[in-house]
């Protein structure tokens, strides 16, 4: 273990009782107990608005005590993906979308108006006067292009709402401290869009670890993107004509980044790999692969605390190191499973190797696949997450118990995801602590825990 | 990342023209390094560059920078390039920096600025801040009441305390967001009475719903007997 650190040890060696269920993640006692009482406090006074039936055109929807009346903010293609998903469900129903550009939220009002049969969602450009003239919307869904997702989640819960955020959530370290505080501050629901937490493979793998079936947990593997490196650009794309504010209101697009002048490209989604815009191909799919690992070893308080510097462009092959000695490696590629967004766990006693497309994991042993139905149908009883990402959200939402992806496991993996990067853009190994959320002896990298805000779009 | 793009008037103009990515591979830091990227900002060096030079300096950038950095606080096009810059150097002159720019600067800009001197948590820009929550412009009083939030002296919870009941209803929430950061800082310093006080206030403020849940909590923990470690 690094004797640099006063973080908690991370260990996984025998049978854990329970799951984490908790934001907490503080060293502080007093941080875990207002959680507690928080959500308590929560359960009362925080209940999802309601709103007649009638009023929406849903006679055969879920009764308004049981609806959750959502909007949305910043919804693309991946953003309609989610959007579907969640129209899906009895309970919700979505009402308005802001984003800056035109056409996509006129395409999003399409799409809702179509499935709804009415002309009913309503359509904004300016997010502040979004967020405060409807008090009506109890949950926002933020899909922005990630520039946006953390400081969106702040402005929401700071309005009232519950938030799902998709990932990679957060820009730096520090804003991710802010979501965390926000979320406590005003007793805020908040899932970040790392959907294989609720996924049954994926659930199942961190059931053998949480069981001692792998035997002691000694390393974890997350994939990263196959695309792109670790390094990212600085350049600008040529100027274009910028277009009617109505159009495109390019300062809302850019937001708390530094201005550069407009080119369509960046609104097409071609922001990925500028360093303003983007986490690189490590924050990518770190996002989604570090919080399974960080579930799977029950370190979803902490992060690594060492990152060891890899002379190639992409961070492949980066070993991390929990308290503890768990180690976390870095890879890209398929050697260690087939397929996206792969993580594997190994023990002692054997391995679980899973990634999207595959309908069990793979393990070292045919008998440790043994009781899948039971244990995914067990973890469900005991934790009271439904295996669908949504669900768990509006499920939490009702209930006021924080989410499968809460705050403090979308900040402590998006440390990770950022600590990692820094780790590449430097050159050279870091330590972090965790308890004290700073590197050990490195100015430089402390610089890079935060970037100024472009006024007035400041924390 | 950073040192790429010091020794930058070479690397950007070599670089960012060709559309290419700053590869990262640059000598480790010397004055030397940082004397040229102050040099940078005081020549007729294109926006690009300059814009390069603050992000190097937000990595590198010592006290010497500082003088030149403080002279973009008041350029509209490099304003938020120079608090970018400014924003992580360890050194006290830069608050100082902020401080005089907040006496001049007006909009916009003073927003930023203002925004800046709350990252900082400069307990010194207190007095100056004070006075903003009765500002006109709202997104400066808004910003003012943040950072008071984030900086949570006593001066500056006793203001926002005060100000829940005189603010415009604009930047009411606001305010009530700095009174809550101020209590978890009292809170967290073991303060109990005055925290809930604060959290009291709030509860009885005419803010929305979701304050009133937020003074809950608070209550709550601050009611509790300290817990022995």
């Amino acid at each position: 273990m690094a004797e640099h650190t006063s973080a908690p040890e991370v260990r996984v060696s025998a049978k854990r009782e329970t799951l984490p269920i908790r934001i907490a993640g503080q060293a502080s006692v007093t941080r875990r107990q207002f959680l507690k009482r928080a959500a308590a406090a929560g359960g009362l006074l925080a209940a999802p608005c309601l709103v007649p039936g009638s009023a929406l055109g849903l006679e055969d929807k879920a009764a308004p005590s049981e609806r959750i009346v959502l909007g949305g903010i910043g919804i693309g293609g991946r953003g309609s993906g989610v959007l579907n998903w969640m129209m899906g469900e009895k309970d919700v129903q979505f009402v308005a979308v802001c984003d800056p550009q035109k056409s996509r939220r006129e395409k999003v009002k399409q799409m809702v108006d179509k499935r709804y049969g009415n002309q009913n969602c309503a359509v904004y450009r300016d997010t502040p006067e979004f967020l405060t003239t409807r008090p009506d919307i109890d949950a926002m869904l933020i899909t922005t292009g990630d520039r946006w997702h953390a400081l969106m989640s702040i402005m929401a819960m700071r309005a009232g709402k519950d938030v799902y955020s998709e990932k990679p959530s957060c820009m730096t370290i520090a804003e991710g401290r802010t979501v965390v505080e926000t979320a406590k501050r005003f007793g805020r629901i908040y899932q970040t869009g790392t959907q294989r937490l609720s996924e049954a493979k994926f659930i199942f793998a961190n059931e053998l670890l949480r069981t001692g079936r792998l035997g002691e947990v000694h390393t974890v593997r997350a994939h990263i993107a196959p695309w792109q490196s670790a390094e990212m650009r600085h350049d600008w794309l040529p100027e274009a004509p910028l277009p009617p504010k109505d159009e495109v209101d390019w300062d809302a697009w850019l937001g708390p980044c530094p201005w550069r002048p407009y080119n369509p490209s960046y609104c097409k989604g071609g922001w990925r790999g500028f360093y303003d815009f983007h986490t690189s191909c490590i924050g990518e799919w770190g996002a989604h692969t570090f919080a399974q690992c960080h579930v799977a070893i029950d370190a979803t308080d902490t992060s690594p605390v060492e990152y060891g510097y890899v002379d190639n462009p992409t961070g492949d092959g980066m070993v991390t190191r929990f308290a503890g000695g768990i180690k976390m490696i870095l890879s890209r590629g398929d050697k260690w499973w087939h397929g996206s967004c792969g993580v594997r766990y190994e023990g002692t006693e054997g391995w679980v190797a899973v990634a999207d497309g595959y309908s069990k994991p793979e393990v070292s042993k045919p008998e440790l696949l043994e009781g899948f139905e039971e244990t995914v149908r067990e973890y469900v009883e005991r934790t009271g997450r439904a295996t669908s990402h949504v669900r768990n959200l509006f499920d939490s939402i009702k209930s006021r118990r924080p989410t499968v992806a809460n705050p403090e496991v979308m900040y402590r993996s998006m440390t990770t995801v950022h600590a990692a990067n820094i780790c590449m853009w430097l050159k050279r190994d870091l330590k972090y602590d965790p308890v004290k959320e700073e590197f050990v002896g490195d100015a430089e990298a402390n610089r890079l825990r935060s970037r100024g805000q472009r006024e007035p779009w400041i924390m | 990342m950073f040192r790429p793009l010091t020794g930058f008037a070479l690397a950007a103009a070599l670089l960012a023209g060709a559309g290419l990515s700053l590869a990262q591979t640059v000598p480790p830091n010397t004055e030397e390094e940082v004397d040229k990227l102050i040099a940078v900002l005081k020549s007729d060096a294109p926006h690009k560059e300059k814009v390069d030079a603050c992000r190097g300096l937000a990595v590198v950038g010592t006290k010497d920078a500082v003088p030149a950095l403080a002279a973009l606080l008041s350029d509209e096009k490099l304003s938020h390039m120079a608090r970018y810059a400014l924003e992580p150097i360890p050194d006290p002159s830069v608050d100082q920096a902020l401080r005089n720019a907040a006496g001049k600067l007006k909009g916009r800009l003073l927003v930023g600025v203002v925004g800046s001197l709350g990252v900082r948590r400069d307990a010194a820009a207190v007095p100056l801040l004070l006075p903003m929550l009765k500002e006109p412009d709202a997104d400066v009083a808004r910003t003012a009441a943040r950072s008071l939030g984030k900086i949570a002296s006593p001066e500056a919870a006793k203001a926002l305390s005060e100000a829940l009941a005189t603010a415009p209803e604009a930047v009411r929430p606001a305010v009530g967001n700095g009174c809550l950061a101020c209590a978890e800082t009292l809170l967290a310093e073991g303060k109990r009475s005055e925290a809930a006080a604060m959290y009291e206030r709030v509860g009885k403020a005419d803010l929305p719903k979701h304050f009133r849940v937020a003074a809950a909590q608070g209550l709550i923990l601050a009611r509790q007997p300290a817990e022995k470690e």
